[in-house]
């Protein structure tokens, strides 16, 4: 049995106290660079057991789905294999399409997100990778639904990342349609789960309708070209004559993100093709317009046309590449502002945005990697 | 070995089962945000039994262990701990009992309290203070205060905890 306390108070506990209360409040007032750096610090030696215990935690809640899955997939596999051998083929051909790391074609790292207790969660996230798994300051992080945010600190083994509910990120934007650029930040009464964005700068002859997808424009140098951000659902204000404010309903939730992929290395390349099999969208000229159907599908039709025959893939593949550049899915068909046959002007890849009215060059609120000045470091 | 050491084993490992609860089967557990908070229970456990000053110290660290693994503001988490820490050693000197429903409520008027001061002093906007503190915080200060009880129940010899109301 444990003793019970001594019910008496000495001056050594209000000291301590005291001092507790101190050391508290001078780390709140503390400089980020240096906080920063006692996080990280912390993290890698004395919390660094609790950080591998919390992996574990997070392998062992998500690897029960992983297993359904994997079944469910070798199951149907199995099944179209007995019925339909050219259908393993497709199977092999399709499985490399399945999830968003596969079609990534530039360099990443996938990492797991520690959900912690408290009630600021969301808003940053810690991730399982850092310094000695590649990853840096400034690298953007990304969900098969489209941007989560951006790794504000990077440690050797973890890492914490900013997300879109901060009120600090900002990320250049653009409409599929290149008719609108702005900038996306969080607005203000973000809380995580049940947030909005808000997509500002709009020129105010430039009318956006609902629905319109809105993707990253790769100005900054941070984000790359045509990762969704989420979807203009109504006009938040606007400065008549001036500029327009628009919603944009988040394309991915940080508060329910178990895995994510840190994009590193160079960002000028388009992610947009990544993308578009999932949210059915991208940026004109995108081949990433294609409509494309997921692998489980075919396997599906498969199973429930039996004897139907072998599927072809080659008439998707014809249906998959049309002359005309590609719109985005979502657009409605309500007016746009201007003439419908005009032919939509290219997107803005990186190396074709000179010849294109730029907006403002520190587009994105992150700053570029690279020498920094002294206040993209800071809050 | 002296009774006095014995105890302090029964609580280190107490302590031990909780952060690996906290850690491990946490996660597993409902969502993020209604889990219990088995770190905090440990806490308010561990200051009752050791007393104010040490309870203050245990606080820091705690907090100190949050603000590293979810810096939204560093050292916030760390005041809300602190305070947390000595307010239910402070208690338990002055009024509490060995009882398992005060030490329970304790529980869960201490997390709604830490979200309070964690909130302030992160400096969240108005509309996510009012939706956190009276939706969030009390759902989850319930639930930690439940898995608390049932802590202390299963470790009752050892607490020497009251059962009656």
């Amino acid at each position: 049995m444990f003793p019970p306390s001594d019910r008496t108070f000495s001056r050594r506990d209000t000291a301590l106290f005291l001092i507790c209360i101190a050391l508290s409040l001078t780390a709140v007032f503390s400089p980020e660079r240096i906080t920063t750096g006692i996080a990280n610090a912390l993290r890698g030696t004395a919390l660094w057991p609790l950080v591998w215990l919390q992996e574990r935690a997070e392998e062992g809640r998500t690897s029960r789905a992983r297993l359904r899955v994997l079944m469910a997939e070798r199951d149907s596999a199995a099944i179209a294999a007995q019925d339909l051998p050219s259908l393993v083929a497709e199977n092999q051909r399709l499985r490399d399409l399945l999830g968003l790391s596969r079609r990534l074609k530039g360099r990443y790292v996938a990492a797991e997100v520690l959900h912690q207790a408290q009630a600021t969660d969301a808003r940053t996230l810690l991730l399982n990778v850092g310094t000695g798994d590649g990853v840096a300051t400034f690298d953007p992080i990304v969900g098969p639904d489209g941007l989560l945010g951006v790794v504000s600190s990077a440690g050797r083994t973890t890492s914490v990342a900013m997300t879109w509910a901060h009120p600090e990120f900002r990320v250049s934007a653009f409409t599929p349609a290149g008719n609108a650029f702005g900038i996306v930040a969080a607005a203000p009464s973000a809380t995580g789960n049940d947030a909005y964005l808000e997509f500002r700068g709009v020129p105010y002859r430039d009318s956006i309708p609902a629905g319109t997808p809105v993707l990253s424009s790769g100005l900054g140098g941070v984000y790359p070209n045509g990762i969704p951000i989420g979807t203009v659902v109504g006009v938040a204000r606007e400065q008549p004559g001036w500029e327009r404010v628009y919603r944009v309903r988040p394309a991915a939730n940080p508060g329910s993100t178990a895995h994510v992929l840190v994009l590193v290395g160079s960002r000028t390349r388009s992610v947009g093709d990544a993308f578009a099999v999932e949210a059915g969208i991208g940026a004109p000229g995108d081949s990433s317009a294609r409509p494309t159907q997921r692998p489980a599908d075919s396997l599906r039709a498969a199973a429930e046309r039996p004897g139907s025959g072998a599927l072809r893939p080659a008439p998707r593949a014809t249906q998959a590449a049309p002359a005309a550049p590609a719109t985005p899915a979502p657009k409605p068909p309500s007016p746009a502002p201007k003439p419908a046959p005009k032919p939509v002007p290219p997107p803005p890849p990186s190396r074709a945005d000179s010849a294109r009215p730029r907006p403002s060059a520190g587009a994105d609120s992150a700053p570029r990697p690279g020498p920094a000045p002294a206040a993209d470091t800071t809050r | 070995m002296s009774s006095s050491r014995a105890s302090r084993l029964q609580l280190a490992l107490v302590l031990a089962v909780l952060i690996v609860l906290h850690f491990y089967a946490r996660p597993r557990l409902l969502g993020p945000r209604f889990a219990p908070d088995f770190l905090l229970f440990a806490l308010v456990v561990f200051a009752m039994r050791s007393g104010p000053g040490a309870g203050a110290v245990a606080g820091f660290l705690v907090g100190l262990a949050n603000d590293a693994l979810n810096p939204a503001r560093f050292g916030a988490s760390a005041l809300a701990h602190t305070i947390v820490g000595y307010a239910a050693a402070w208690g338990r000197v002055v009024f509490f009992m060995d009882n398992l429903l005060v030490t329970s409520g304790f529980v869960a008027v201490g997390l709604w309290v830490r979200d309070f001061i964690l909130l302030i002093a992160s400096g969240v906007d108005q509309r996510q203070l009012l939706t956190e503190l009276f939706l969030y915080s009390p759902i989850q200060a319930v639930i930690t205060a439940a898995a608390g009880a049932l802590v202390l129940y299963a470790f009752r010899q050892w607490f020497a905890v009251r059962l009656d109301a």
